[in-house]
């Protein structure tokens, strides 16, 4: 099967990251407010530091995803381009792959330094470690923050897909940037409050809630720092969604964002 | 889109219509395009050009009616938006360079901006390129893959008048190598220059076809912008489409 197609337009979207300043000034920014959190919560513990950072990781990576992927799309449309492109020998599918493939290249590489930076720091930065492990101190290890990367990684491209599905959605570069910023707020503080809601609402069980919460991509990430990175040395961790419920939350969101975006990016 | 059956033409388009909710665009159209041809679609603004390129194109459906091209090429047909526009960090030659890569087979991206006489600009970002120049590398990047039918929208649209010449050029020498060429545009003088057979198109119908001298002698007329106004309906009032931007006629 010819890849040399989505490649080309995966190509195309990685030189177009690397070519706008303002993207730039974006993952610019994402480092230092990473690596300055990191500095300040410095404490030489990777759990520690885990435990600091997973909170504004789950708004600044939404953040960072939506500026690498929100015009991805629509800019396209907005320039014909998209019409241009369906006279080629190339689908939808293979139209979204190749622009889902070529923004995520450049935006994971700014979370792997960023994250690589944060570890560095914690690996050589030393004092007082934090009480919630001091009585543990030989169970915390590098391996817990390397799965809090792989997990960061993970979350960052279910959060890309849906940037990809806004910008297949809207019209307009200026109605992707609204759909953008009302998609970061819901993932960030509406999802999680909303699920709740049916709870106390007493429209779901108790029981049901670790099913419910893993429809949130923040829960579920979050559920899942927990249960690898976290409660492995024995700390107390909160209530949230299981283990399976929220892989295959993350799954959903990643699978049903793409075949979406496809669907729409040529309508 | 299937072979055309028993025919010489490249492009089929029988019965073709196409509505945008109650705004009726499209009504039963029907014609062909042959092979090492022109044939220039003309009419006032809104009477469907742009939708009807873009159905022949391949990037609309049409509600009812077929459109059939011959597809002995990767990429049968090349198409010219009506607003060409690229990625502006990119320079000319990785635009056509891209455009290849989409395709199964080698395209030299120097060669295709030579035919257009855009090779002294090949280095230069798109960004940084004149309107005219866009639309050239418009119409270079409709050429890519030798399609053997292209399908301009507007290709003079706001040139110059040294530039307008330059494209009708291109398009004369796009239609003799073989190609079948359908074209919408405002301007009658390249109509009377290039085209083989003109199409009048007014309110989603065919309201005259042939060649220029042939509508010339049916309308009495010294040149086409005295024909064409005598064979499309006059409109008292300017009418206010109710269908959404970017969907009906733009432009127009």
């Amino acid at each position: 099967m010819r890849t040399e197609d989505v490649l080309a337009i995966a190509q195309r979207e990685l030189d177009t990251v690397v070519r706008t300043r303002l993207l730039l000034a974006f993952a610019a920014g994402y480092l230092g407010l990473t690596v300055g959190l990191a500095w300040l919560v410095a404490s030489g513990s990777y759990v520690g530091v885990v435990l600091d950072t997973v909170t504004p990781t789950e708004a600044l990576v939404p953040v960072l995803a939506f500026a690498v992927g929100y015009r991805s799309i629509v800019a396209d449309r907005e320039r014909d381009e998209i019409d241009t492109l369906r006279t080629y020998p190339i689908s939808r599918w293979r139209y979204v792959a190749g622009v889902y493939l070529g923004r995520a290249v450049p935006f994971v590489a700014v979370l792997l330094l960023g994250l690589g930076a944060v570890g560095a720091i914690t690996a050589v930065s030393g004092g007082e470690k934090i009480s919630i492990i001091a009585a543990h101190a030989t169970a915390d290890s590098s391996l817990l923050y390397l799965r809090f990367v792989v997990l960061t990684v993970a979350f960052g491209l279910v959060v890309l897909g849906v940037a990809l599905l806004v910008s297949a959605a809207a019209r307009s570069s200026r109605g992707a940037l609204a759909l953008a910023a009302g998609a970061v707020l819901a993932l960030i503080l509406g999802m999680d409050t909303g699920l709740a809601a049916t709870v106390t609402g007493g429209l779901v069980s108790p029981d049901g809630v670790t099913w419910l919460l893993a429809l949130s991509p923040n829960s579920a990430y979050r559920a899942l720092v927990f249960e690898f990175c976290v409660a492995p040395i024995g700390a107390a961790v909160p209530v949230g969604p299981a283990v399976v419920p929220s892989v295959l939350g993350l799954v959903g969101w990643f699978v049903a964002t793409l075949v979406l975006a496809g669907r729409l990016a040529w309508r | 889109m299937a072979a055309p059956a028993a025919t010489d033409a490249l492009v089929s388009v029988d019965g073709v219509s196409r509505s945008f909710g109650d705004l009726s665009v499209l009504a039963d159209v029907t014609f062909a395009v042959e092979a090492e041809s022109v044939t220039c679609l003309v009419g006032p603004n809104g009477s469907g050009k742009t939708t009807l390129l873009r159905i022949v194109a391949g990037v609309l459906g049409p509600d009812s009616g077929t459109v059939q091209v011959r597809a002995d090429a990767p990429r049968p047909v090349g198409y010219l938006a009506q607003r060409p526009a690229y990625r502006p960090q990119f320079t000319v030659r990785e635009t056509i360079a891209f455009y290849g890569s989409l395709l199964p087979v080698d395209v030299d991206a120097d060669a295709v901006l030579q035919s257009v006489g855009l090779a002294p600009v090949a280095d230069r970002r798109v960004g940084a390129l004149s309107g005219g120049m866009v639309r050239l590398l418009g119409i270079a990047q409709a050429t890519v893959g030798q399609p053997p039918v292209l399908v301009l929208d507007e290709p003079s649209s706001g040139l110059d008048p040294t530039m307008s010449r330059h494209v009708r050029g291109a398009i004369d020498d796009l239609g003799a190598g073989g190609r079948g060429i359908l074209l919408a545009t405002h301007d009658l003088g390249t109509v009377e220059r290039v085209a083989d057979r003109v199409l009048v198109l007014d309110r989603g119908e065919i309201v005259a076809s042939g060649g220029v001298e042939d509508l010339l002698e049916a309308t009495d007329a010294a040149d086409l912008a005295e024909a064409v106004p005598a064979l499309t309906r006059p409109t008292d009032e300017i009418e206010v489409t109710a269908g959404r931007v970017g969907e009906a006629d733009r432009a127009d």
